[in-house]
Formats: C-alpha cells, sequence, structure tokens
C-alpha cells in the first residue's frame, strides 16, 4: 500500500487532534487569565464595600468576638475562649494580646499571651507542613522528568564529621538501600528489617508520608514512615524497622502525633513528657481512629466522626466539634451543589458547638463539657462569591462537550482524579480542566455554539467539500464552541471565487463546482503551452 | 543502495551541528563532573542530613540531588537545540535554498528520502547526545569518582531528555514542511511538540511519560508523512 493512503487514516484525524489540543490550551489560558481579572477586581470592590459598612452594635461584636475566639479546655474539662483582640493592619506585636473568657463571656483575664495562667489541653496534630513533613507531593516532584534529573531521599549515618554510610530510598522497590562510604552496598532496609540480599527485601508499600527528628541519643534522623496500610519506625542506626500499626481492612488517611517524637526541651515541637504520653493516632477511611500510646504501651480504637485527641499522663481525652448544617463533601466537586448549599442557608444562623469526651480504656467516650454558640447568618459575604460569577461568565465560551463529559464520567471518578491531583499527579491535574471549566450556563453555552454552528454553515457551504465532512464540522464546532470554530477555520480555510459556469460561489478545495459541477476554469492557452503539447 | 546514498547526504549535513553539540555538551558536562568528583566530601556533602540530638527534622533536607544534576540542564538544553537545529537544517532550510526539486528529482520515491532524512537527523541526534550521556554516566558510576554511585533512574531520565530533542526535532520538521504562514497553523508542529515535551517534564511515572511520548511522535510522523507525501514542492 502507498504510504500515501496508509498515512491519510492516521493523518487526518491526528492532524484535527493536534490542532485541537494546542488551540484548547491556548483558550483554556485566555479563560484562566480572565477568571483571575475579574476575580482580582470583584474582591477589590468587595472589601471597599466592606469598610463602609456601618459600625457594629455591642451585641454584634459579642458574636463576632465568640465567632472568632479560639475554644480551649482545661484537664478538669473547664472551657475558656480565647480571643486575640485585632490589630491595625500591617502591625505585628509581640508578644500578642489575648483575652480570656469563660463560658459565661465572663472576662477571666486580659494580658501576653505567653504570660496566661491557664494551662489548656494540647491536641495530636497531622504532619503536614513542608518541614514537618514529607508528602506523595513532594515524592513525585523528586521524581518528575524535569531538566535537574531526579533526587533522592539519603539518611547519611555516622558523625557530622564522619559519614560512615548512606541509606537510599528506592521507590521502585519501596525500600532502602544502603551503601559505605567507599561505595560498597552494605544491604537494605524493608518492612523486613535488614537484610544483605535483595531477595529478603520484603516492600514498605506504597508511601505515604514521612517525618523525621534525630532522638535525644543521637543525631542520625529517625523515620516514622506511612503507607497505605502500615506505619513503621525506621532507625538506620540500629537497622531497625519497627512495625508500629497495619490496618487489616482499610487504607490510612491520616496520621496526627503528640509528644510522640523524643525531643529535647525547649526544641521547636516539642511537648512536655512529664505530662503526656506518647500518642500517635492514625484515622483510617472507614473513619476509626486507632491510638497507639507509649509509656505504657497500649492501642485503642474510637468510632468516627472526625475528632482532635490527647493522651495526658491521667486520662486520654478527645474533643469533636459539630454544626448544624454541614455541607456534604461532594459540593466540594459541584460548584452547583455549592451554589444551591449557600442559597439553603445563607439567611439562617448556625448552630455550632465542641464537646469534650474523657476516652476510657476500652474506647469507650464519656462526655466532659459541652460548649454551644449560634453563628449569624452569614450574610452578604457568602451571597457574592466572586469566584464563581466569575467562573460562570468565562464558561460561556467553554466546549459543551466538558459537561457531557462531567456527567458521563460521574462524581466517583471526579473525586478521584481531585485526590490524586491534590497529591501532585501533573496527570490528574490536567485531567481536572473540564471539570473546573465546564459550561455553569448551559443555556448560553449553547446559544453561543449555535450562533458559531449558524457561522460555519454560512462560510463553509460554499467551500464543502463532501456532506459528511461539512456535517461533521458543524457538529463538531457545536461540542466544542470557540475551541471548535477556530479549529475549523485553522484547517479548512480555502479561497472562493465566483463559478464562470453558475455564478454562485464555490471553494478552491476540490476541482468540480458543487453547485453545477463545472471544472475550474484553465488558464487562457498562450504560445508557448503549444511547445508543450506537442512534445507531451 | 539509494536509501544509503541519502542518508549519507543527509548525515554529512547534519555532522557539523552534531559535533558541535557533542562537544559543547562533552565539555561543559565533564568539567562539571570533575569539579563536583573532585570537590567530593562524604561529610560536607551529607552533612545537613544531621541534626543537633533531640531535636525535629525537616524532611526536605533529606532529599539530594544526584551528582549528575548540574549536567541536568545542559542535557536539556543542548538536546532541544539540537532538536530543532537538525529539523531547520533539513527542512526549513531548503524552502529559502529553493534546493527541494534537486533533492525530489532523483530517481527515489519521497518516502525513502524522507525516511533517510529522518533516520540521519535521529541517528545524529542520539548519537551526539545519548554518547555523551552514555559516557559521563559511566564515568560517574566508577568507585573511585563518588562516594555513592548515581541511581539508575538518573540514567533513564537522561534517555527521557534525548528523546524530548527527538521530538523537539520531528516538531520542526513538520513545521518546516507545512506551507501555512508562520503566524498562523505553520508553527503547530513546533508547539506540539512543547506540549509533548512540557507535559513529560511535569510526569513522574515512567510508564505515562514513555506513552506520551511514543503517542506525540506516532502522531508527529504520521502527519510528517502525510505531508511530505501531498505537499507540492
Amino acid at each position: 500500500m502507498e504510504l500515501k493512503n496508509a498515512s491519510k487514516y492516521i493523518a487526518g484525524p491526528g492532524r484535527v487532534f493536534m490542532t485541537v489540543l494546542i488551540i484548547l490550551i491556548a483558550v483554556t489560558a485566555v479563560q484562566a487569565i480572565a477568571m483571575e481579572a475579574i476575580r482580582m477586581f470583584a474582591f477589590t470592590k468587595h472589601t471597599t464595600e466592606r469598610k463602609s459598612e456601618p459600625p457594629r452594635s455591642d451585641e454584634e461584636k459579642r458574636i463576632q468576638r465568640i465567632r472568632q475566639s479560639s475554644r480551649q479546655f482545661l484537664p478538669d474539662g473547664t472551657t475558656h475562649l480565647i480571643y486575640e483582640p485585632r490589630t491595625e493592619r500591617g502591625r505585628i506585636i509581640e508578644p500578642r494580646t489575648e483575652q480570656i473568657y469563660d463560658a459565661n463571656d465572663h472576662l477571666l483575664w486580659e494580658g501576653p499571651s505567653d504570660k496566661k495562667p491557664y494551662e489548656y489541653l494540647s491536641w495530636a496534630e497531622e504532619p503536614r507542613n513542608y518541614s514537618e513533613a514529607f508528602t506523595p507531593m513532594q515524592m513525585r516532584l523528586t521524581q518528575t522528568f524535569a531538566p535537574l534529573l531526579a533526587r533522592t531521599i539519603e539518611i547519611p549515618v555516622g558523625t557530622i564529621n564522619n559519614t560512615e554510610q548512606i541509606w537510599r530510598y528506592r521507590p521502585g522497590a519501596e525500600c532502602f538501600e544502603g551503601y559505605a562510604i567507599d561505595g560498597q552496598r552494605i544491604g537494605y532496609i524493608s518492612a523486613a528489617g535488614f537484610s544483605d540480599s535483595k531477595s529478603k527485601v520484603k516492600p514498605l508499600g506504597a508511601f505515604r508520608l514521612f517525618t523525621a527528628w534525630c532522638p535525644q541519643d543521637s543525631s542520625i534522623p529517625t523515620l516514622l514512615w506511612q503507607t497505605n496500610r502500615h506505619i513503621y519506625q525506621i532507625n538506620f542506626e540500629k537497622r531497625q524497622t519497627k512495625l508500629l500499626f497495619e490496618s487489616a481492612n482499610s487504607d490510612i488517611e491520616t496520621i496526627t502525633l503528640h509528644a510522640w517524637k523524643d525531643l529535647k526541651p525547649g526544641t521547636k515541637d516539642y511537648i512536655d513528657s512529664k505530662k503526656y504520653r506518647p500518642l500517635l493516632v492514625c484515622i483510617t477511611q472507614d473513619g476509626v481512629h486507632h491510638l497507639i500510646l507509649r509509656e505504657p504501651d497500649q492501642q485503642l480504637s474510637l468510632p468516627g466522626p472526625r475528632c482532635s485527641v490527647t493522651a495526658t499522663r491521667q486520662s486520654i481525652y478527645a474533643l469533636r466539634h459539630g454544626s448544624g448544617t454541614v455541607p456534604v463533601p461532594s459540593i466540594a466537586t459541584s460548584p452547583e451543589l455549592y451554589k444551591e448549599w449557600v442559597e439553603q442557608y445563607r439567611d439562617k444562623p448556625r448552630k455550632m458547638w465542641t464537646e469534650l469526651y474523657k476516652v476510657s480504656d476500652d474506647g469507650g467516650l464519656e462526655l466532659l463539657n459541652r460548649y454551644d454558640w449560634v453563628m449569624p447568618a452569614p450574610g452578604r459575604f457568602m451571597q457574592v462569591d466572586p469566584m464563581l460569577a466569575a467562573q460562570r461568565f468565562v464558561t460561556h465560551f467553554s466546549p459543551p462537550l466538558y459537561s457531557l463529559v462531567f456527567r458521563l464520567l460521574g462524581r466517583e471518578f471526579w473525586s478521584n482524579v481531585h485526590r490524586s491531583a491534590n497529591q501532585g499527579d501533573f496527570f490528574y491535574t490536567m485531567l481536572q480542566t473540564p471539570q473546573y471549566l465546564r459550561p455553569l450556563n448551559g443555556t448560553v453555552n449553547w446559544v453561543l455554539s449555535a450562533l458559531m454552528m449558524g457561522f460555519v454553515f454560512w462560510y463553509g457551504w460554499p467551500r464543502r467539500v463532501s456532506h459528511a465532512r461539512f456535517i461533521f464540522w458543524v457538529v463538531f464546532v457545536g461540542l466544542l464552541n470557540v475551541t471548535g470554530l477556530l479549529t475549523y477555520l485553522a484547517l479548512n480555510h480555502t479561497a472562493v471565487i465566483k463559478c464562470p459556469a453558475c455564478g454562485r460561489r464555490r471553494g478552491l478545495a476540490q476541482s468540480d463546482c458543487i453547485h453545477c459541477q463545472a471544472p475550474l476554469p484553465a488558464p487562457k492557452p498562450r504560445e508557448l503551452d503549444l511547445i508543450f503539447r506537442s512534445c507531451c | 543502495m539509494k536509501f544509503a546514498a541519502l542518508f549519507g547526504k543527509e548525515f554529512r549535513e547534519c555532522l557539523p551541528w552534531m559535533l558541535l553539540a557533542a562537544i559543547v555538551l562533552l565539555a561543559f558536562g565533564s568539567f562539571f563532573l570533575r569539579a563536583q568528583a573532585y570537590d567530593m566530601n562524604p561529610n560536607r556533602d551529607w552533612s545537613r542530613g544531621y541534626n543537633p540530638p533531640g531535636t525535629a527534622v525537616e524532611a526536605y533536607r533529606l532529599t539530594f540531588n544526584s551528582p549528575l544534576a548540574m549536567l541536568g540542564p545542559w542535557l536539556f538544553c543542548c538536546s532541544i537545540g539540537l532538536g530543532l537545529i537538525l529539523g531547520a537544517r533539513q527542512f526549513w532550510i531548503p524552502n529559502f535554498t529553493r534546493t527541494w526539486p534537486f533533492l525530489l528529482h532523483r530517481s527515489a520515491r519521497r518516502t525513502t528520502i524522507l525516511t533517510a532524512k529522518l533516520t540521519a537527523g535521529s541517528t545524529a541526534l542520539v548519537l551526539a547526545i545519548g554518547g555523551v550521556w552514555v559516557s559521563l554516566y559511566w564515568y560517574a558510576c566508577q568507585l573511585e569518582v563518588f562516594t555513592v554511585p548515581p541511581p539508575a533512574r538518573v540514567f533513564i531520565h537522561g534517555w527521557i531528555l534525548v528523546i524530548m530533542g527527538l521530538l523537539t526535532y520531528l516538531g520542526t520538521a513538520l513545521s518546516g514542511l507545512s506551507e501555512a504562514r508562520w503566524y498562523t497553523t505553520k508553527i503547530f508542529g513546533i508547539a506540539f511538540a512543547v506540549i509533548i515535551v512540557g507535559v513529560t517534564t511535569g510526569e513522574w511515572s515512567l510508564a505515562r511519560a514513555l506513552a506520551v511520548i511514543a503517542f506525540g511522535a506516532a502522531l508527529l510522523l504520521s502527519q510528517l508523512f502525510d505531508t511530505f507525501a501531498t505537499r507540492e514542492f
């Protein structure tokens, strides 16, 4: 088969795809720029309007203060409200001034925050900021095919003046590989502990997070390593892997830590080990909180809903926050649902509460105290969402195909895409485009598409080569809106002449007139043409 | 025979650029690599991995660049640069010098001519950039050069950068063959290659990166053959 014929069937669709992709990216870039510009304009306008609001009454100020206060608990269950009065914008005053109120809104104390007379319970926190934890997103960033080549996680063993070993993480094998300083391989550290042979390696599992610290007796980092189902503590100096937790039924969603790291008093993140027990909380996707405690070793399970946990030397406590109007999780993936939710609750005050529980040794909860308050109606801030308004305007020019794709693939698919994109997956980040830029106002979008289809009909009718191709392009433009129109013009523009036979407009893409089948007019014969004719 | 002759002719045209790119990469690459190997001091290079006892460790301080990391940008620039130059040399210059008819009048099919051009260009790029990369990596893996040999993933990573140069070459070739004006769809070949290179640099999975590259290359190649077969020169 001739190459010309073979490539015709691949090259044609390939050319259309390539053009659509390039134009789609250009249109998306323009939409994103326009959206940000509109949002910035709306935000500036909103800030100016807020400045000119009338002064609040005393009651409004009180509600505002309660809203902005943090609710803290003493170990005996007493609740206090900590309020930090706002300073002028741009002014930093250290130490910060705080006001402490009791549950009946009586001022108990006011002064610098570092001199407050109460010691509240502190809670296990998720190691999530850039310096505390290494996340899947960071792990993927080290492995992207960027020009700076791949980076690796390496743990040195020795002293600062005499490094003896290097332990390097191998993402493919999900284990650490050790090298002596002369380049010789020492062995592997994996779920099976230390092994000198690759065949004995047991992979740690799909990486989720690690956090590191140097224990009080060493300057070599110890790692708390979380995978989908396991949590390990890895000591490279002793070449030990300790399995702290294994989830049999469900993946681990998050972990929180409190006094778990063996830190020196006075250092960053230090929690008083005389008052608190080391605590590691693993929250699995089925909503169960698995508590792993040390000194003495203990393991407990708490059922959902989500709570904060802490363990003092005397008791274990759990803290839960609640609201009368909690949006369902799917709202995060749907502007329409979010809009409905805002419409439903924007004029209604919301009931909020915080509950402190004591956790018994068998995982039972005993309510110690509860604090309730009412949040005023969200008001104007929630009524005008500049981002949503900007998105609605800009998406008038998005392909209607996005809406069809969004509906066909379903919410679960998009939730998974969203989750993967949040973990730094570039491919899934790009896949989110139809979700974010799908038309929010379908009617206007379809009207615009119909107008463009009309234009293509008018423009393409005299230029048509075949009816099938002509119909394809009209439908194509209808499905892709501006992108489709630009693609059509990029790939189908031909000059139009007046047919000498029938006098109607015809394109030059095919030799016969589409109206009267007359061939293209030949140039007038000249003298030299005779010579050529005779010799051919 | 015809193919070999055409290949030889095209390769001769690519040779100066190929040698230039190889010399630049080898000179700068070996300079940086040697300087780094000479400066290698395990106690200094891993010092930020240690912390005072009883302190929290900032997790990102435990990530380290490969000793070959400084070569990465050079490899990337040389690969993309050579791809652009070879594409322009083989498919744009004949437009300006009006030498296409001299090439096409030979008793060889257009497919053979295009295949010879693409094979010569790809071979030049792979030999120049890939060859230098293999030799630099081999040098870095010698035990006496660096304390710990660079990971194998870095070697694959380098080859992905070389392949990105090939994609740029195909994109430039397609743009060179296009008869459209430069400010319209003529640049789409290069633009598409840039998109594929961009997507690949943001990708972390080797399988997906290779799939993206294969898809991009297949699309560019099919259009190259179609354009070359149907275009009037």
